[in-house]
Parts: C-alpha cells; sequence; structure tokens
C-alpha cells in the first residue's frame, strides 16, 4: 500500500474543516463532522470482518475516507493470486455507511473497498465547477488518483445511482483498470425527452403531463438552489425533516439499528457544506436529467468490458434505460437483472439477494 | 413474480380529487384480474383512497362512483374560489354521494375485509378501522378518513363517539411495509401502481409513507390534490390510471392469469373430487401450464398493440360518466360563463356576493349543525380548557425552574458571604452586594419561604422579586403586604391547573 495511506490515527480524522471565519457564531445546524464520525462509527460497528478506516490522501490534498474490508477467518494458501478487488461508490447524499448490509457478505472471498465520494459524507468538500463536463471530470479524476493512492491495479467497479453513473464515467475513461462494471439502479442514463416526441396518446394525455406554467416558474426557482438546502436552511429542525420524510431510511434497516442511527447519518451526511451536491446540480438540469446523459456515451466503453446493471422492481428508476444500453453495446457483455420487491436502494432493500448476485458477478471475474 | 399463493392486500393512497385515478386502476383490476380483488384478504384506504375501497369491497358500480366524483369535483369548481368558497360543502356532497350510492346491506361486506385509515384527534395516532356496525358508520368512517382539517371545516367529526380526521395525516398508505400489499397511488414513485414519470430526479419525498418523486408533474399533481382540475385532466388521470393498473398485470403476469388459470384450476379441482385419478390431474396441470407459458409470450409480444387499446377496455359505465362529465362543460350556460368579460365580471363583483353567499350558507351550516351542537360544544369547551391548562402548567413549570435557578445562586451568594474570608467576597463583588447585603440577603430568605409555603404559587414570586427590587429602601414586611391581593388574584387559575395534574 502506499506510504501516505498508511493507518493515520483515529484521534485526528476529525478535524473540521468547518472552521472557518464564522466558527465563534452559533451553529444553525446541529451538525459537525465529529457528529457525522460518531453517527458512522455507529453504524460500522456491526461489520464483523476486518475493517480498516482512514483517509487517503490524494496528491491535491483532497481527503477521500475509505474502508477496506477484508476476511478474518480464511487464509488463503500463499501462492493463490489475490483477488480483483470489489470498490463500491455510493449514490447522491449518502455515504458508505449505507453498504452496512453488504460489507461483510461481500468482503468473505476478496477485499472490498468503499469509499466516500469526493464532497460526500466524510471526504473532502471541495469547489465544484458549475460545468458539468468539468465537474463529472473532478468526481473522474478524483477516483482515479484514490486507485493510485490505494494502490489497486484493477478492480470490479460498483455503483449505486449517481455512482453507478460516475462508475460509467471512470470506466470510459479508464477503461483498462475496470475487469467488471456493475450498475446498480445508476442514475443519468436517458436523455430527456423532447417535448415534441411525447407519445402520440391523444391530446388529452399530453394535457395532463404538460405541467401549467406556475409549476415551471417553481422548478425554475428551485433549481437556483442545491438539491438538498432545504435540510441545511431547517437549522435545527433538519433531523426531523429526515425523519419526516424518509421514514424508509430507518425502516430499511430496522433490524440493525431501532433507533434512528440511519436517518441521524444521512442528515450529517447532507447538513454540513454542500460540495459534491454543487457538482450534481451541475451535471443536472430541471430536476434530475443529466445534463450529459450516459446513454449518448455507453458505446465509448470497451465493447469486451462485462457490465451487469441491476434494478430494483419497484424503483422509480426505470429499467429500460438498461436495456437500451444492452442494445447499444451488444448482450453478448451486457446483462440487465432486476430485483425483485426492491426500490431504489436496491442493496439495502433486499440485502441477502444482492449480495448473492453481485458475489457471482464477481466469482465470474476470478 | 407476485405471490400469488399467498395471501395479500390492496391500499389506496390518500389524494383528494386525484382518487379518479383510483377509480382508474380499481376499473381495471375488476376487469382484467377480478380474482386480484375479490380474494384480496383486506382492502385499504386512506382519504379519497378509502371511498374506493369502499366501493370495491361494497361492489358498487365504479362507473356510478366515478360519476359521484366528477359530480363533486365540479360542484367545487364552479364558483370563483373553487373548493374554498364558503358554500361549498364538501362534507355534505361526499355524505349525501355515499348514501345513494352504497347498499343498505354494504356493512356487512366491510366487515374485516376493508381498512379505513384516520387520524385520532387526541393523540394524532393512527387507526385502522375494518369493523362497521351498520352502513351509516361505514359512511361516517369514510367522512371521517377525508376530512382535512381547516378545509373541510373546524370541527371533526365522531366515529363511534371518538374524534377523527383525516387518515392521511397519519398514514396515507396503510400498511404500504407488507411485501404482499399492492400499493396504489396517483403520484408517481415507488408504489405498485403509480404512473412512471419519464425523470431521473433523485429526490423522493415519503408524505406519511406515500413515495413522491419530486418531478414537475407530481407537482402538478399535488397541487390538484385538493383544487380539483378540469374534468378532461380528471379525464386522462383516469386513464391513466387504468393503463398503469394493466402495466402493474402485465409485469407480473397477471393479466390472462385469471381467464387460464382460474377456469381449468377449478374445473380440474371438480373433476379431481369425482374421478380423484391423480395421474389425469397432473397431466392437466402439465398441459395447462404449457398453455400458460405460450399465452404469456403471446402476451409479451401483445403489450404495445395492448397498451393503444386501454380507451376500449374502460367499463362502459365509467367511459359513459367521463364522456358526459367532459360533454357538459360545453354547454350554452357554461361556455357563456366561460367568456373573459363574464369572468371578469363574477371577479369585480366578488366583494360584494362573497359576504351574501357566506351569510347564507353559514345560517345553512348552522340550521344542519343544530342536532350535533350539543356534543360539538361540549367537545370544543374540553379542548380549549385542555390547551389552556397545557399552557399554563408549561409557563409556570418554566417560571419556577427559572425562579428556583435565580434564588439558588443568590442563596449560594449569601453562603459564601456568611464565610469568615470576608476579604475575598469584598474584593469579588460590586460593592452594593456588600453594602445592601443585610436588607437582600433578607428578602431572598423570606422569599425562599414564600416558595415553601406556595409551591405552585411561584409564579407571583418572580413578581414579589421585582417589586421588591424597585421598591429598594422598603423594608421587607412592606413588599410582603403590597404583594398579597396579587397572590390572591393569580390563585384562582393556578389552584384549577394543579387540581389538573
Amino acid at each position: 500500500m502506499d506510504s501516505s495511506t498508511t493507518a493515520a490515527p483515529m484521534t485526528s480524522d476529525c478535524e473540521t474543516e468547518s472552521s472557518s471565519d464564522f466558527s465563534w457564531w452559533p451553529s444553525w445546524r446541529p451538525t459537525s463532522m465529529s457528529l457525522l464520525k460518531a453517527a458512522e462509527s455507529k453504524i460500522l460497528a456491526r461489520i464483523q470482518n476486518n475493517l480498516w478506516a482512514r483517509f487517503v490522501k490524494l496528491p491535491n490534498q483532497d481527503r477521500i475516507w475509505t474502508l477496506t474490508l477484508t476476511n478474518k477467518t480464511v487464509h488463503k494458501p500463499a501462492e493463490e493470486p489475490p483477488k480483483t478487488p470489489l470498490v463500491m461508490v455510493h449514490g447522491f447524499g449518502g455515504g458508505v455507511g449505507l453498504w452496512v448490509r453488504n460489507l461483510d457478505g461481500l468482503s468473505r472471498s476478496r477485499p472490498v473497498h468503499a469509499f466516500d465520494l469526493l464532497g460526500f459524507g466524510r471526504s473532502s468538500r471541495p469547489h465544484f465547477p458549475s460545468d458539468a463536463a468539468k465537474a463529472e471530470e473532478q468526481f473522474v479524476d478524483s477516483i482515479e488518483r484514490w486507485r493510485q493512492s490505494v494502490g489497486l491495479e484493477s478492480m470490479i467497479l460498483l455503483g449505486h445511482s449517481l455512482g453507478g453513473y460516475l462508475a460509467t464515467s471512470y470506466a470510459i475513461q479508464y477503461p483498462s483498470r475496470v475487469s467488471h462494471l456493475i450498475l446498480v439502479d445508476p442514475w443519468g442514463f436517458p436523455e430527456r425527452p423532447k417535448a415534441e416526441n411525447q407519445e402520440s396518446q391523444g391530446t388529452e394525455a399530453v394535457k395532463t403531463f404538460r405541467p401549467p406554467r406556475w409549476v415551471k416558474v417553481i422548478a425554475g426557482i428551485v433549481s437556483f438552489f442545491n438539491p438538498l438546502a432545504v435540510i441545511r436552511a431547517a437549522g435545527p429542525w433538519g433531523p426531523g425533516l429526515v425523519n419526516r420524510f424518509r421514514p424508509d431510511f430507518r425502516r430499511k434497516f430496522e433490524d440493525l439499528f431501532d433507533d434512528d442511527t440511519m436517518t441521524q447519518y444521512i442528515y450529517h451526511c447532507n447538513a454540513q457544506t454542500p460540495s459534491g451536491e454543487v457538482g450534481f446540480r451541475a451535471m443536472s438540469e430541471s430536476l434530475g436529467w443529466a445534463k450529459r446523459p450516459m446513454l449518448q456515451r455507453v458505446h465509448l466503453l470497451p465493447p469486451s468490458m462485462p457490465v451487469t446493471m441491476l434494478y430494483g422492481a419497484v424503483s422509480w428508476v426505470d429499467s429500460s434505460s438498461g436495456d437500451k444500453a444492452a442494445e447499444i453495446r451488444g448482450k453478448a457483455h451486457t446483462r440487465v437483472m432486476l430485483i425483485d420487491d426492491a426500490s431504489h436502494h436496491v442493496y439495502a432493500d433486499q440485502p441477502e439477494t444482492f449480495n448473492k448476485v453481485v458475489e457471482n458477478i464477481c466469482n465470474s471475474v476470478d | 413474480m407476485f405471490p400469488i399463493d399467498s395471501q395479500w392486500n390492496i391500499s389506496f393512497a390518500g389524494c383528494g380529487f386525484l382518487g379518479i385515478y383510483h377509480i382508474g386502476v380499481a376499473s381495471c383490476l375488476l376487469e382484467q384480474a377480478p380474482f386480484l380483488v375479490k380474494n384480496a384478504r383486506h382492502i385499504y384506504g386512506a382519504s379519497a383512497g378509502a371511498l374506493t375501497a369502499t366501493a370495491l369491497v361494497t361492489g358498487v358500480c365504479l362507473g356510478e362512483t366515478g360519476a359521484s366524483f366528477f359530480e363533486v369535483a365540479k360542484e367545487a369548481r364552479k364558483r370563483f374560489l373553487g373548493p374554498m368558497h364558503p358554500s361549498f360543502n364538501l362534507v355534505k356532497i361526499v355524505r349525501l354521494m355515499l348514501r345513494r350510492t352504497l347498499p343498505a346491506e354494504c356493512h356487512h361486506q366491510a366487515n374485516g375485509r376493508l381498512g379505513i385509515s384516520l387520524t385520532r384527534v387526541t393523540d394524532g395516532e393512527n387507526v385502522l378501522v375494518s369493523h362497521f356496525n351498520n352502513k351509516e358508520e361505514l359512511i361516517q368512517a369514510c367522512i371521517c378518513s377525508a376530512y382535512i382539517p381547516v378545509y373541510c371545516g373546524f370541527i371533526p367529526p365522531t366515529l363511534q363517539g371518538v374524534r377523527y380526521v383525516d387518515g392521511g395525516i397519519s398514514d396515507n398508505l396503510p400498511l404500504y411495509e407488507l411485501k404482499n400489499t399492492i400499493t396504489v397511488s396517483p403520484f408517481s414513485g415507488e408504489s405498485d401502481i403509480c404512473p412512471r414519470d419519464t425523470s431521473t430526479n433523485i429526490h423522493e419525498l415519503r408524505f406519511t409513507n406515500t413515495s413522491i418523486q419530486f418531478t414537475l408533474t407530481n407537482l402538478y399533481r399535488v397541487s390538484r390534490a385538493l383544487f380539483p382540475p378540469d374534468p378532461m385532466v380528471m379525464k386522462a388521470m383516469c386513464k391513466q390510471g387504468y393503463k398503469d393498473a394493466l402495466h402493474f398485470l402485465e409485469r407480473n403476469g397477471l393479466l390472462h392469469f385469471n381467464k387460464l388459470h382460474r377456469g381449468p384450476a377449478l374445473h380440474v379441482s371438480g373433476e379431481q373430487k369425482q374421478a380423484g385419478g391423480e395421474e389425469e390431474d397432473e397431466e392437466k396441470r402439465e398441459a395447462e401450464d404449457k398453455s400458460q407459458v405460450e399465452e404469456k409470450a403471446v402476451m409479451v409480444v401483445d403489450t404495445s398493440s395492448l397498451d393503444e387499446h386501454i380507451i376500449e377496455y374502460l367499463p362502459p359505465a365509467l367511459h359513459k360518466a367521463l364522456v358526459e362529465a367532459c360533454m357538459e362543460r360545453k354547454s350554452l350556460v357554461q361556455s357563456l360563463s366561460n367568456l373573459l368579460p363574464v369572468r371578469m365580471a363574477s371577479a369585480m363583483m366578488l366583494p360584494y356576493t362573497l359576504p351574501l353567499e357566506s351569510a347564507m350558507s353559514l345560517t345553512l351550516r348552522l340550521l344542519e349543525w343544530l342536532p350535533d351542537v350539543q356534543e360539538d360544544v361540549g367537545w370544543i369547551r374540553d379542548q380549549t380548557l385542555k390547551i389552556l391548562h397545557h399552557i399554563l402548567s408549561r409557563a409556570s413549570k418554566s417560571v419556577s425552574r427559572h425562579v428556583s435557578a435565580r434564588l439558588f445562586c443568590h442563596l449560594e451568594l449569601h453562603h459564601y458571604r456568611s464565610l469568615p474570608s470576608k476579604s475575598s467576597s469584598t474584593s469579588l463583588f460590586p460593592s452594593w452586594v456588600n453594602e445592601s447585603s443585610p436588607s437582600v440577603q433578607d428578602v431572598f430568605v423570606r422569599l425562599e419561604q414564600y416558595k415553601k409555603q406556595l409551591l405552585s404559587g411561584v409564579f407571583c414570586i418572580n413578581m414579589d422579586l421585582q417589586g421588591s427590587f424597585k421598591a429598594g429602601d422598603l423594608s421587607p414586611d412592606n413588599t410582603t403586604r403590597k404583594d398579597f391581593p396579587a397572590l390572591g388574584d393569580r390563585s384562582k387559575p393556578l389552584t384549577r391547573s394543579q387540581s389538573f395534574w
């Protein structure tokens, strides 16, 4: 491993970056890096395998919070070649803690790395450019620099939601590093439909789905703000808001935590200075479409690179874009799978099925 | 694949006037997969979903229900302020419609199968009512479930002696968490049957269990939930519901399940009883499976063509209601009143007509209210008393905490003063503390005594303290005398709050 990654003592982990000129001002938002750290450590305490958590310093001084898991019990014979590690990239507004139900299962046979994307979770929160291509570049660059710092030669790259988009972009730029690309409910694939090429369902049908002008005005105003500005603006009521409007997170992890650990974690991930969010806003337009949709670029992936797309059956992400991607790339190396009874957060809704599917894919690599 | 061999429920989300979407869904389920409705263990609903659920359970003609929905929506749209107009009485209209459409013995069918989500007023908890003694109770449950406070009125209705309001406030999609519950929601999100917006928005909200994706169309839908849209839009929504339900059946391979599985399966079991030949039975099953697979393959091919014929699939009664609803708009009077000058005039006249109409409707409402006045007034009195008690107890608690903290601090100071090392205290505290210390100490000691005497009356002590400081040179005796009348004044509400504790 790289020398820069050698175990930083855990105590120095939470040097907050929020110590700006206004640090004397009483905080409106009840959050800080150390609170996030506390919430995360509560979650990570549930992991049984060998866990190595540390900041990986990138050459440009950004720090990426990284978990590495290896199996405790099995000691492989030395002559066996090391297995390709699995690298997991979380989605928008998440962090490594969301993988808590998958890390143990997946690290049984091979090392697993999970990291907080640049600008999310506990990683550094740098400034992001407002240009879509540049913002994407900054994300992808950080992943490549992280890979160099950790010292991985090749990896099985798994991305969920926004992570899926970035993973695809990464695989296009650094195809030699990715031995298998797994996309879980990826964001940003379909192109934004043009207003005129709507399905010819008769004029009435179109009428319903053409929202009136005032809705567009509101949407226009909303798009001036960062997506999660509300929970920051809500200040002391922010955690309550997360609890109220995303009770599903609490329910998904109910068997692990019977209190609101998960919603706390999500709150602290997102209540800090927005950074990755700014990057996301730069890459998206008009409430969630990608400015540079991935379907226009999937043909740039090397045809021989195996790609698996996992979709939750009841997720709002439409699996048809997966089928389209398979059509573009050819069916030989692209597989689209639906996981039943799973919402957008497939890995948390059906952890057993998800782990099994991913493990099978990994075993097909080596 | 939907686990058809186990038990399942259907749950309709609350959505106000978008309930017409549920009608579309329900008619599709009834038409394409009736076993799904007939054999469902429970059918749940909140708010407008409860109305559809009731219609499904009691077997009321859905066309009629749909027509009623349109009627209500039109009634709401008739006036300038829409449903906010004082003469629009939603509760009354819905009650009349329910009385008209529901059969007399509907509570027998509903008992145990129908679950209506309600919010209990006293503690805000969710209640699922599934036992109804008579038709009136069933209607009342529907009314309670749709009773949005402020929008519908201020005095929540009672069911079986308990006050309830809109079920959507506490649980808008009952039992959504069970894997075997088919959830129906007119907002695009992660429900089983819901419109699929072509958007890739990452943000999703959960409004009391209903998953709502943050998209433009959903924003529009939410705004239309309480302010009914144009009948044409409602018609389109109804069709959308039918289409989405069809997609759901298709996705889960339930579409031709009914005709294929139900018929032969019954047939087989009948034969089995007669002959008891197991081999024959086995063979038949195999054949059946094969045909099912073939049918499915055909179905998958046919899906695209199916989509286009949905409109024809709508049940005739519903279709008729839809067409009628849309036709009526074009009548002469309506089109005349829709002209810009006429609308302008009516808007200009509003300041004059509104008070008149309000007065009219108010008297009408008061007259209708007469039978319930006693009960409701009693309830209002209880509520206000409770609120007052709560405020008083909160206030006195916080004041007592405040005062006792202050007293404690000063008493500390007093004890400190009495320590032998006097020199340090003089240097530490400003001179006035030491100079006036005897009188100040005296006041505090006395105040402490009062506090002990009047545990709940601490509120007054705060006044005393202020008074004594203002009085300055007055002797402590003087201050106490001055303060007792004030105490007497306040003792009344305080004792009351004490009795409440």
